[in-house]
Formats: C-alpha cells, sequence, structure tokens
C-alpha cells in the first residue's frame, strides 16, 4: 500500500438515499467524488467524461432492474482498462461474478451492499481496486469455490492454503490475511509461496503473481 | 282498456316487423345460411357420386374396361374412409364460417371449440383428427341443420316473392296495357297456398295482398329460424359446456398463477428498493458514526453505536434472505441464472446442466426454481447425499426439471418432506412430478412443467 491518495471517484446508484450516503462517506476519506450519478447510461457517459479512478456502481439500476450496472461495469472494463469498477449489489450472483471477472481479476471489486457499513474496510477496498487490484466479497469467493470444487485444477493445495487462496481472491494482502487466520505473517508468506509453486506461477512482481492466481483459482469456473 | 292496448301493441309489432334492422339481418342470414348449408352437403354427395359416375361411365361407354366392376366398392369405400378424415376437418371449417355469419349478422357470439391437439407422425395426425370432437359436433350440425336449411330456404322464399307479388299492381298498367280484346295469358304469383293465376288488374290487388300477408309473415319465420340454427350452433358449434368451463377455469388459473408471480417479483422490487436500501444506508451512516466516535467518547455510547451498527448489518442479512425467498432476482436473468447461483451456495456439490433455449413464462421459471432449490434442500437435509445433478431442459412444449441425488433414498411423499407440497404446486399448472427414491437410493425426481401456465 502506498498510503493513502486522493482518489476521483465516479458514484452510480438510483437509490438517492444510499447515493448521497456512499458520497459523504468517501469525500469523508479525503476522495474526491467526481460525479454521482443514478443510471448504467450516465455512469459511461460520466466515466468517459472524467476519466475517474474508479467507479462504484450499483448491478440493479433503471431501466430494466437486472443488471444493467453490470453491463457497463464490463464494458467499462474494455473502454477504460485504467478505471477501476468496484460493484455493488445486495446480492451475490454466482453467474455475475463469473461475467465482471471475464478472465482477468485486475481493477475488479464485487462487494455485497452490507460491506460499505464497515467503513475502513470498504475505503480499503476502493482503493485497493483503484490501484488495480481485487475486492471480493467473501460470499463471492464462497460461492465462486463451491461452484468450482469439484475441478481438480487446485486438488493439489492443502485445505489450510486454499483458505489463503480464498482470502488472497477477496484482494486481501499477506498482513490482512494473518489477521483473518490469526497467524503470523511469515506463515502466510510460506502458504502463498507453497501456492505460487504448486500452481506453476512463474516469479514475477508479486501482485501479479497474485491475480493469476486468483484467477486460476476462480478461472477453473466457466464464465 | 289493457286489453285493447295490448291488441294495438301486438298489431303495430307484427307490421313493423318487416321493417326493423333485425329483421333484414336475419332474413340475410338465412338467405347466405341456405348455400352454405347446402355447400357442406353437396360436397360429400359429389365424392359419394364419383366412383358411382366413374363405373357408370366406364360401363355405357361402349368399351367397358377390363377391370371395371370392381372398382365400384373398392372406390366406395375409398370415398367414405376419405370423407372421414375430411368430415372433422371440414366440420371445423364450415362450422367457423357458420359462426362467423352468425356473430357478424344475428350478433350471436360463440367461442370456437379449442384447437385440435396435433399428434406427431402421420399416425399421430390421422388419429388426432379421428377423435377431434369438436371436429365431428360440427360436422353433424352440417347434417342436422338440413331441416332448418329448409325452413331459412322457405323463409327467403317468402320475403322475396312476398316482395315481387307486391309489386303487381305498379307495372301491370305498364305492360298489360294491351288493346281490348287481345287474349294474354295470365300471369302467375307465387304464393305458399299455390300459383295465383292474374288475368286483370283488380287481380294484382289480390296478389299485392299476398305478397304484404307474405312480406309479414317473413320475419317471424326467419326468427324462428334462426332462433334454432343459433341453438344449433350453440349446441354443435361452440366449446360445448363442460369444454367451455375447462377452458375458462385453465384461462383464470394460469392468469392466478402469473399474477401471483408478478405480484411476488413485486414485492422482492418495492423490498429492494425501499427497505433493504434504507437499512443497508442506516448501517452505512452507523458505521460512519462509529468511526467518528472515536476513542474520546463515552464506553456507553460507543456500545449503544455499536450494537446499532451490528444489528442493523444482521437485519440486512435477514431481510435478504427474505427478499430472495420471496423472489430470487436472478431469476430476472433466467432461470439457468438463478439456478447456477443456486447451485454454487449449496452445501452439497452440485452438477448443474441447463438447456433452455426458449424462455418459460415467468411462473413457470419460479416453480420451477423453488422446486430445484427445495430438492436441493431435502438433498442436504435427509439424503446424506454427497453429489447433486440437477438436469433443465426442453422437450416440446415441456420443461423438464430432474434432480438426483447419490444419498440413501427413502424420499416419500406421502411421509411430509416438502416433497408433497411441490407435487401439488406443479399441478397448479398441469404439470407432473415422478419421483424414485428405493431404499438405499439413489434419489431421482423429475418435474414435467409447461413452458407456459
Amino acid at each position: 500500500m502506498t498510503g493513502p491518495r486522493s482518489l476521483r471517484v465516479v458514484i452510480a446508484e438510483d437509490a438517492a438515499l444510499f447515493r448521497e450516503g456512499l458520497a459523504r462517506l468517501i469525500a469523508d476519506r479525503g476522495h474526491q467524488v467526481v460525479a454521482a450519478v443514478a443510471d448504467a447510461g450516465a455512469l459511461l457517459a460520466a466515466v468517459a467524461r472524467h476519466d475517474p479512478d474508479v467507479a462504484v456502481a450499483d448491478i440493479r439500476m433503471p431501466p430494466t432492474h437486472t443488471d444493467e450496472g453490470l453491463r457497463a461495469a464490463i464494458e467499462l472494463r474494455r473502454s477504460h482498462p485504467r478505471t477501476g469498477v468496484l460493484m455493488l449489489s445486495q446480492y451475490v450472483e454466482t453467474t455475475y461474478a463469473a461475467r465482471l471477472l471475464g478472465g482477468s481479476a485486475a481493477g475488479v471489486g464485487y462487494l455485497l451492499k452490507d460491506r460499505v457499513a464497515d467503513v475502513s474496510e470498504f475505503a480499503d477496498a476502493l482503493a485497493r481496486v483503484a490501484a488495480g487490484g481485487t475486492a471480493l466479497d467473501p460470499e463471492v469467493v464462497s460461492q465462486l469455490v463451491r461452484a468450482s470444487r469439484h475441478t481438480d485444477g487446485l486438488a493439489a493445495l492443502t485445505p489450510r492454503e486454499r483458505d489463503v487462496l480464498a482470502l488472497m481472491a477477496e484482494g486481501r494482502s499477506n498482513a490482512g490475511i494473518a489477521a483473518a487466520l490469526v497467524v503470523s505473517p511469515g506463515v502466510v508468506e510460506k502458504h502463498v509461496a507453497s501456492i505460487f509453486g504448486k500452481l506453476a506461477l512463474p516469479p514475477s512482481e508479486a501482485d501479479n503473481r497474485r491475480v493469476l492466481a486468483v484467477l486460476r483459482y476462480l478461472g477453473s469456473w466457466p464464465a | 282498456m289493457g286489453t285493447t292496448d295490448q291488441v294495438k301493441a301486438t298489431a303495430s309489432a307484427v307490421v313493423r316487423a318487416p321493417f326493423t334492422r333485425r329483421a333484414w339481418r336475419e332474413l340475410l342470414f338465412c338467405a347466405i345460411e341456405v348455400p352454405l348449408g347446402l355447400c357442406a352437403l353437396v360436397i360429400p354427395i359429389a365424392l359419394a357420386a364419383l366412383p358411382v359416375l366413374v363405373t357408370v361411365l366406364a360401363r355405357d361407354g361402349g368399351h367397358p374396361l377390363p377391370r371395371s366392376a370392381p372398382a365400384h366398392p373398392y372406390g366406395l369405400i375409398a370415398v367414405l374412409l376419405v370423407l372421414l378424415l375430411l368430415a372433422p376437418r371440414a366440420g371445423r371449417r364450415f362450422g367457423a364460417a357458420h359462426r362467423r355469419l352468425a356473430a357478424r349478422l344475428l350478433g350471436e357470439r360463440i367461442g370456437g371449440p379449442p384447437p385440435i391437439r396435433r399428434g406427431g407422425g402421420v399416425t399421430g395426425r390421422l388419429t388426432a383428427t379421428l377423435r377431434d370432437g369438436p371436429g365431428w359436433r360440427a360436422a353433424a350440425y352440417l347434417l342436422v341443420k338440413l331441416p332448418v336449411t329448409v325452413g331459412e330456404l322457405y323463409a327467403v322464399f317468402l320475403a322475396a316473392a312476398g316482395l315481387a307479388n307486391l309489386t303487381y299492381p305498379l307495372w301491370w298498367p305498364l305492360f298489360r296495357n294491351h288493346p281490348r280484346g287481345a287474349r294474354l295469358r295470365p300471369a302467375g304469383a307465387l304464393t305458399p297456398f299455390g300459383t295465383l293465376h292474374i288475368a286483370t288488374f283488380p287481380g294484382t290487388l289480390a296478389a299485392f295482398a299476398a305478397g304484404a300477408a307474405m312480406l309479414l309473415a317473413a320475419p317471424w319465420l326467419a326468427r324462428a329460424v334462426s332462433s334454432a340454427d343459433r341453438w344449433l350452433m350453440r349446441g354443435l358449434l361452440g366449446p360445448g359446456r363442460l369444454a367451455q368451463r375447462v377452458a375458462d377455469l385453465e384461462q383464470t388459473r394460469a392468469m392466478a398463477v402469473d399474477d401471483s408471480a408478478a405480484q411476488l417479483r413485486r414485492v422482492e422490487r418495492d423490498l429492494h428498493d425501499g427497505a433493504q436500501i434504507r437499512l443497508a444506508t442506516v448501517a452505512m451512516n452507523l458505521g460512519m458514526a462509529r468511526e467518528k466516535l472515536g476513542d474520546d467518547a463515552s464506553p456507553a455510547v460507543r456500545e449503544l453505536v455499536d450494537a446499532a451498527h451490528q444489528g442493523a448489518k444482521e437485519a440486512l442479512i435477514e431481510l435478504r434472505n427474505l427478499a430472495r425467498g420471496i423472489h430470487p432476482p436472478a431469476l430476472d436473468n433466467g432461470l439457468a441464472d438463478a439456478l447456477a447461483t443456486l447451485a454454487a451456495s449449496s452445501a452439497i456439490p452440485v452438477r448443474l446442466t441447463t438447456a433452455i433455449p426458449r424462455r418459460p413464462a415467468p411462473a413457470i421459471e419460479t416453480i420451477a426454481y423453488f422446486c430445484a432449490a427445495e430438492l436441493l434442500a431435502n438433498a442436504a437435509k435427509h439424503s446424506h447425499a454427497t453429489a447433486v445433478a440437477i438436469e433443465v431442459s426442453e422437450h416440446g412444449q415441456t420443461l423438464v426439471l430432474r434432480v438426483s441425488d447419490n444419498g440413501r433414498g427413502g424420499a416419500d411423499p406421502a411421509r411430509g418432506s416438502g416433497l408433497s407440497g411441490l407435487a401439488h404446486r406443479v399441478r397448479t399448472v398441469d404439470g407432473s412430478m415422478e419421483i424414485t427414491s428405493p431404499p438405499g437410493g439413489p434419489t431421482q425426481v423429475t418435474a414435467r412443467l409447461p413452458l407456459h401456465a
């Protein structure tokens, strides 16, 4: 982590109450909300205009209230690869997660709206996605894991290593994983190295390998 | 005086009858029904006559064909078979024409019979035709209405000849202004009681009187025969009372099923856009409040805010589960998506295969989804299964959902366990459910649902 830097954020959420609360929360954290809009079309326009660091968007928005936010996000990932996309939703849908990831977990987040209530964790997730990292809701991860568990791509991993990988998929750092599993960072590092070895990921820049591991992990689920 | 008024009213009704729109419509109905009714009979008669004609021609042609003699019975049998196959279809066609006519001219709207149930292949079609009850009833109508057709013909005759008779005094002076002494044959005027022979101008007045009487009588006869025809049509061309009732019930039930699915969807949406988002906002605000309190707030206040924050988050989870139970939002994107999410959140590994090229009605998707969810929950609770397979496919107009597990079996709808409830739910849309679950397993449940309720 490079410490808190001010992010330029676009918000798309059709419920005015939640949109305003979210804008306040993000502004409170020292970021700049350059646009707060209410539908997917406006989201695309706002991103094209402001080129923000990250876009926070609801999945269900007018007019059909199904997945227009998600479709806009996929479009944004293609047209503005440098803008992180953090999806918020009341529900976790496996197929949505698979479509959103679409072969790359860089600069993507998918969180339940509940997570916003844990303000600092949400702020961390926002910063991570803006920096090209990943922030997946534990629910998303566990669903994707269950959906993929009987494929044997990850069979070589021990249960503990799978736990570590699952936390990696949520987007946590080694320190975060250590805190979650109540072990020392050194133990986590050993696990991570072992995972990289077993998944035959080439030694390169650490963050890139993490993303690759996560993708290997999630990619065993057919999108 | 009451009776005089009554007599007057009746008399004026009798006199006015020929001049009402209704009378003319009924007469016109009779006039069109006559050829239409006869037409339906001409076809079978012509067909039956054909082999006879062929045989007769072959015999009388002077040089009989070598094997013409057996042609007659075989030909007749062939024609009878063709008639047998044609009768229900022709009955439906002609029946529809008669119904249209009655609707147009008499305002008698008779619902059409239910569509013929199509079978697959040539034999399927054949049996469908032969067992087409409404088609046969329509064919019976064409035969039974023959006496009515005669009555209709008579009504048309009364009106047409009556009208012609009225004109005698008009044209008599124009065409019969011959020199004295010339002898012309008397002119004939048709009446129901034979032909009037009219030789003099006063005689034309008799024709006029007869014509007036016929014209007065025609509407009443037309009304009587068209009423009889309507009665026959209602009985034989309509869907039938029982069939109509069944059709009505099917329709209202489908509406009720669709309506309840739509209503549940609306409730879920209202929760999503209302209570859930408000609660999420409350939780978010409490989260921010908690951060802003910092360390210098009193422990009591911190504790209260913490409790409120925690409570709001838990309520949010409960509310989400409730909403998902009412209508899973993923269903809006189709059954396949919804089942994928369902499978992913299952405790037992699920192998899901879906092949749903055409989307079923929302109500059907909802029923199929909840069936799968319930069966999956059953498998998790009772079966000790380690793997479940969910397969969804379409066969013709049927959606087939099959859930099987490798558990210990012994599922019995008679012993509660939600299976009988599921079967009831499936039956509300004319679906069926088949359960095989021998002791020791495996369990396989197959639900068949129509694509549309």
